[in-house]
């Protein structure tokens, strides 16, 4: 049996590796262990070909199909006129448990805290399903920053703000945009 | 996000009480999984009778009900307490049936092939779900050419990502069988919650533990029969009995012991 690395993985299996895969576990285990990361990479596939238009200039490193960036580009004001900085990390055990998000942009969120962790009720540890696509999570991730949901916020400050003036929210968080916010790549 | 632990940098703490839990939380999950991860996902058949007493040398009432249970079943096959222990039972015992039975893997393999598109129908997105069907039916499909032997079957159920993608598959085939059928599964389940966000919420995530209505709905959407024998701290002297769905030739027997399942080999 050829030991060699699947397509398009960079770093190939050390051939001890291999052999000791094959003989211990069968051929079939053998080859899911080639296909590592596999999922992450039909995700990719998938969110270039059909994903949302809101998710732009996804990088993904050959040699790290597990750690993604991209760019969150919104359509509702405040945050209309900026694109945020995101970087998505699948864990090893993925599908089986879920990604993770951070923002990299600052940004003036009820739900995105300072250091850009964000509450996605999709890829909870109690709620992650593995049937679920990368663009489901990035729609709903889009979904949370065009509208904020200051019923269960990250920032207490920012969601008592929103609720009670919204006017200077929309201008502060306008403002913050304006100041830290990354320019929008094109479509 | 959970796992980062946050320090005291400056004033905005509200959000602490929240993070503080989860963090909690996240412990309390690293304990379970470090426990269960020292047993394997699926066990090496042992002798029940040697295996219970041993487990409930100080316990009168399991001590009776091993005996009992003993009398019909030879063996007993552990599984990894991590949630998916149903699933991953049935999984294994049925295969394992399968092997033997060729009669049986023609009319499986039918059923299965179809469960695709019935899921696709239902608005599962189609490719992860094709991801988990596909790696699902290549080993249908070499238990079914006969390629397999018993101990690749048993590696195979050990090597965790091939394994959880058996059991995630089993997971929509039970959720699509419950959200087609809902009218009729709706009468098991409590509260006011829809058939989708019951599925959502019990039967489609890993690591949820199974009930009844899981078992009635993955054994009749593969028309599959099995016996779960109860053996808990009541009273009687007899290890129950139930079958799903009622009134079937079981095919797959199980032990469950509150909040777990194993596999029982018959006599």
């Amino acid at each position: 049996m050829p030991c060699q690395p699947p397509r398009g993985l960079c770093v190939p299996f050390p051939k001890l590796l291999c052999l000791t895969v094959i003989q211990t576990t069968g051929r079939l285990a053998y080859r899911h262990l080639l296909e590592w990361a596999r999922r992450a990479r039909l995700e990719l596939v998938d969110i270039r070909v059909t994903g949302p238009k809101a998710f732009r200039d996804v990088q993904v490193d050959e040699s790290n199909m597990l750690l993604w960036h991209g760019f969150i580009v919104p359509d509702n004001p405040p945050y209309n006129k900026g694109a945020f900085r995101i970087e998505i990390n699948f864990p090893a055990e993925y599908p089986f448990k879920p990604p993770k998000i951070h923002f990299k942009t600052k940004i003036y969120h009820p739900n995105i805290d300072e250091k850009g962790q964000v509450c996605l009720p999709i890829i909870s540890a109690e709620n992650w399903k593995p049937a679920t696509k990368t663009d489901q999570v990035i729609q709903a991730l889009v979904a949370l920053v065009n509208d904020p949901e200051p019923e269960h916020p990250l920032r207490a400050d920012l969601a008592e703000e929103y609720i009670k003036d919204r006017k200077k929210f929309m201008k502060n968080a306008e403002e913050f945009t304006k100041k830290h916010s990354e320019r929008r790549p094109p479509e | 996000m959970g796992d980062e632990v946050r320090e005291a940098d400056g004033e905005k703490r509200v959000e602490a009480p929240t993070n503080q839990d989860n963090l909690i939380m996240e412990q309390q999950r690293q304990i379970e999984e470090e426990i269960s991860e020292a047993i394997p996902l699926v066990g090496v058949k042992e002798d029940l009778l040697c295996a219970l007493e041993k487990e409930y040398a100080a316990d009168p009432i399991y001590t009776m009900k091993a005996k009992d249970l003993s009398s019909k079943y030879s063996s007993i096959r552990r599984m990894r307490p991590d949630g998916n222990c149903f699933f991953r039972a049935f999984a294994y015992a049925y295969f394992e049936r399968l092997l033997t039975n060729k009669d049986e893997y023609k009319s499986f393999y039918d059923i299965v092939s179809k469960s695709k598109d019935d899921l696709i129908e239902l608005g599962f997105p189609q490719f992860t779900l094709e991801d988990f069907y596909d790696t699902f039916m290549e080993v249908v499909e070499r238990i079914g050419g006969g390629e397999m032997a018993q101990d690749e079957l048993y590696e195979l159920f050990n090597v965790t990502g091939q394994s959880n993608y058996i059991v995630v598959y089993l997971r929509l085939i039970t959720s699509g069988k419950l959200q087609r059928d809902a009218d009729f599964y709706l009468n098991f389940i409590d509260g006011n919650r829809t058939m989708t966000a019951f599925c959502h919420q019990e039967v489609e995530p890993m690591f949820k533990e199974s009930d009844h209505i899981h078992i009635i709905a993955l054994s009749a959407a593969l028309n599959v029969g099995v016996r779960v024998r109860y053996m808990d701290r009541g009273d009687s002297a007899q290890v129950i009995a139930h079958d799903f769905p009622e009134g079937t030739t079981p095919a797959v027997h199980l032990l469950y012991r509150p909040g777990h399942y194993d596999i029982l080999y018959e006599h």
